[in-house]
């Protein structure tokens, strides 16, 4: 085939859209896990307060639940799908493999779903009306259910980092792209971090509990609960560490930021001295304060988080053969997929994509600059922004007085040939190198410029 | 686009089984997704001409269906991602780049989603003050109901642009200048969009005809409300019907030269006579409307309009994508995946229908009763077989998954 299946670029000058789908994504986990966390600690509160005849229990996971309702199940969903969205605008061909891979774990992900919705409207307006046995019956199948959405995205999004098993290059197969060591750490890490949110974000409501007895007996629950996953969760990370591929490894130390580790520290101390605080002093525990915190781990855990996984995957998208600019970059024999990269050296992007316009396939004097700002935006613009504003500029890539000459031969030998690590490689011919390069040259003066 | 480039488009990686399964599936979610869509348009409308009545009736049907149309914001959302899904897997040439040409309103519909909803959960909060003597701010109701209406015009748009490859280019690349920003929506078809909008008010008319069984089987049914009740649903259901034919038959008559010939196939006429045979199922029964399930036949009937429906749209776009533009959903390349096939219909098929079958049952009995609510044996025991099956299933889940891992 002489064209490859490159779609449309959508450029945001702005911010970056791989930065808008970080956003979504943050703001997504912070309700996702937080509500999958919170189902579990309902089943097991639930059935602690059935066993005890303690029903003022029962009233904190009702209120709880009808707070979750806004904070997870209108604002989750809605930033759930909006994940999906705005993924398909920044990486349609990186969510594409993902969807034909995964359709029938997404479509049985959406099964529990649906039974997560059901459950907590009948834990939040029925559960008056519900005998202990019943009521239990259905925190326990609410739990298990929201679990199990965990259970099944843990393994898509480990797939988006590196397949479970190095063997479904060759074999393919749902099985060994799902599971894997990272799987497994994986869950792990995030089953506890989900358990912190949730004792975090239940700080919000138990704050607001008029009787001071149950008030400080439900903090001290949750800061237990806090101060156990918070451990267990910085444990399972290095495990989640250890199982990263080489290339991860080395990203993480070598590409992310210097902030980066003692703000993840940082974060950690922050909040077991939350939970201390709770724990010893229930009373310290205030609706604003636990809403801050709850900011804060949005802000500092959760975001540099996301920023981490998403550069550790680097230069890929999707399991390890969707590159960044949605070239497809290796072969996967197991499922039938080719390298793009021996098209794009014989024929060029601007020739084998099919939205490239028919009078810039062929460079010439005439379009040379705009046949360049086409090629930044195919190439490049996932990841870096093509002016001084939004992600990664490139502008601050390019030393001060560059000649196009001398840019094409840096792109030249160090990206058509695949060998800068974090970068993918970008064949480009002579004159699609001239013409980016001159479209770099021509950029507003970066960092490098301005020194 | 050629033929040959909307080939290139697609994943090489193929689909997990055939494509007619995602076909299907993606018709029978989409019904359920715009039944929903359509109870939660209909049901803001009444909770908005019931925030506005002084009548004792319409105020208390219109704090009923608030409750309604906030429940149905959460179902039409959780419903909406089997489509979604479905549609990526078989269309992903079409799905993709139309997205991508329209990528800021995509991600402004989420936002126009997220505030559509918290005004909906703002009126809802504050409704007990507008029970006071001449409190009716509705405000935040229509609001709601405004936001919800632009995002349905977003997706509906998002749809449309799919079925004109013929001017992607043109769109992308206005003048063979490349024009990235995703700042424009290209397409959408007003008739169409009014079609699908207008069905809100047949649907939900057949949706009350189901309430006022509900409200029938309660212990002190009231009856002067459910006599005012039966005439309101009568009316939606055959007034909305004949304006959604209306419009379904200025939709046929408008289509573009590419799917012009769709107006003669025998779709539109099974769609209209499904409909039809909705709206008539009142008349039909009659007193029997007020015994056994009937009531709530009426609804089923409803739905299976929906799904007739859902098949004649998924008709028009097989056919326009076929017939004009060279593209059969149906050869996409198949590599059979037998774990996550299986798993998934019998998540479905086995798990999915024990427990929904539990939470249903319980929500429906509880919530008709007085007291509190003791399920029947036959009840605990579906229960007892869903929390059973779950943990079966978390079982298996890591047994294999182990097994992959130390395999």
């Amino acid at each position: 085939m002489d064209m490859i299946g490159l779609y449309p670029t959508w450029f945001e000058p702005g911010l970056g859209s791989g930065w808008i789908v970080g956003l979504m994504a943050t703001i997504h986990v912070l309700f996702s896990h937080t509500s999958v966390g919170a189902a579990i600690f309902f089943a097991a509160l639930a059935h602690y307060a059935h066993r005890r005849h303690r029903p003022e229990l029962l009233d904190f996971i009702r209120r709880y639940g009808l707070f979750l309702l806004v904070f997870s199940y209108v604002l989750g969903s809605a930033t759930g799908v909006g994940i999906w969205y705005t993924t398909t605008v920044a990486s349609p061909r990186g969510i594409s493999a993902l969807i034909h891979t995964f359709v029938w774990m997404w479509a049985t992900e959406w099964v529990f779903f649906v039974i997560e919705v059901i459950g907590v409207y009948m834990l939040v307006y029925l559960a008056n009306r519900l005998d202990a046995q019943t009521h239990l019956k259905v925190s326990l199948i609410f739990g298990l259910a929201s679990y199990t959405t965990m259970l099944v995205i843990v393994g898509i999004l480990s797939f988006m980092l590196w397949p479970g098993k190095a063997d479904w290059y060759q074999r393919g197969g749902v099985l060994d792209a799902f599971f894997g060591a990272n799987t497994f750490a994986h869950l792990g890490m995030r089953t506890a971090f989900m358990f912190a949110m949730t004792a975090v974000v239940g700080g919000i409501v138990a704050a607001r509990l008029e009787d001071a007895a149950l008030k400080r007996e439900v903090a001290r629950a949750l800061a237990w609960l806090g101060l156990g996953s918070t451990l267990a969760g910085a444990a399972l990370f290095r495990w989640y560490l250890a199982t990263l591929p080489e290339t991860a490894r080395l990203l993480l130390e070598n590409r992310l930021p210097g902030w980066f580790t003692p703000s993840v520290l940082a974060v950690l101390a922050g909040i077991l001295a939350y939970f201390a605080l709770t724990l010893f002093r229930p009373r310290a525990l205030v609706a604003g304060g636990a809403a801050v915190m709850t900011g804060a781990v949005l802000v500092f855990g959760l975001w540099p988080e996301e920023v981490a996984r998403e550069s550790i995957r680097k230069p890929w998208v999707a399991g390890g053969y969707v590159y960044s600019n949605q070239v497809l970059g290796r072969d996967v024999p197991g499922i039938g997929v080719r390298s793009e990269i021996p098209i794009l050296e014989a024929r060029g992007f601007l020739k084998a994509h099919p939205f490239v316009p028919e009078r810039l396939r062929v460079v010439d004097d005439a379009n040379r600059m705009e046949a360049g700002r086409v090629l930044a935006l195919v190439a490049c613009s996932n990841c870096h922004s093509l002016g001084r504003t939004g992600m990664r500029p490139l502008p601050d890539y390019i030393p001060a007085g560059s000649k196009a000459p001398e840019i094409a031969a840096y792109l030249q030998a160090a990206l058509a040939t695949g060998t800068t690590l974090y970068m993918p490689q970008i064949p480009l011919r002579d004159d699609e190198a001239l013409a980016l390069a001159g479209f770099l040259a021509a950029l507003p003066g970066g960092r490098e410029a301005a020194r | 686009m050629t033929p040959h480039l909307l080939q290139a488009l697609r994943d090489p990686a193929g689909v997990p089984s055939p494509p007619l399964v995602f076909l299907i599936l993606g018709v029978a979610t989409f019904a359920l997704h715009i039944a929903a869509v359509q109870v939660m348009f209909g049901a803001s409308a009444l909770a908005l001409r019931g925030a506005y009545s002084q009548s004792g009736h319409w105020r208390r049907l219109g704090a009923t269906m608030l409750f309604t149309a906030k429940v149905a914001v959460s179902v039409a959302i959780v419903l909406g991602v089997a489509p979604l899904l479905f549609i990526q897997v078989i269309y992903d040439p079409f799905w993709y780049t139309s997205n991508v040409l329209s990528a800021w309103w995509v991600v402004g519909f989420i936002g126009l989603l997220i505030g559509g909803y918290i005004a909906l959960y703002v009126f809802y909060w504050t409704a007990h003050r507008r029970e006071a003597p001449g409190g009716r701010n509705a405000l935040w109701m229509a609001l709601s109901l405004g936001l919800l209406l632009a995002v349905g015009f977003i997706v509906h748009s998002l749809t449309y642009q799919m079925l004109f490859p013929e001017r992607w280019m043109t769109w992308y690349a206005p003048g063979g200048t490349v024009q990235s920003g995703g700042h424009a929506l290209h397409g959408w078809h007003l008739w169409r969009f009014s079609f699908f909008l207008a069905l809100s008010i047949p649907v939900t008319g057949a949706w009350l005809h189901a309430h006022r069984r509900y409200l029938r089987a309660s212990v002190r049914p009231d009856e002067a409300y459910l006599a005012w009740l039966a005439p309101l649903a009568d009316r939606l259901l055959l007034a909305g019907g004949v304006v959604s034919v209306a419009l379904g038959a200025l939709w046929m008559g408008t289509l573009p030269p590419t799917m012009s010939g769709f107006a003669r196939s025998p779709w539109p006429l099974a769609a209209l006579l499904a409909l039809a045979a909705a709206i008539a199922l009142p008349r039909l029964l009659q007193g029997r409307l007020d015994r056994g399930y009937w009531g709530y036949a009426v609804f089923a009937a409803a739905a299976g309009a929906l799904v007739v429906v859902a098949a004649a749209r998924e008709a028009l776009r097989y056919a326009t994508l076929d017939g004009a533009h060279g593209y059969a959903a149906l050869d996409y390349r198949v590599s059979v995946d037998w774990y996550s096939t299986i798993l998934f219909f019998a998540t479905f098929g086995v798990l999915g229908t024990a427990t929904l079958g539990y939470l249903l049952t319980v929500a429906w009995q509880a919530s008709q009763g007085e007291g509190v609510y003791t399920p029947s044996p036959a009840v605990n025991r579906l229960g007892s077989a869903a929390v059973g099956l779950l943990a079966l299933w978390i079982l298996a889940y890591f047994a294999v998954g182990f097994w992959v891992w130390a395999r």
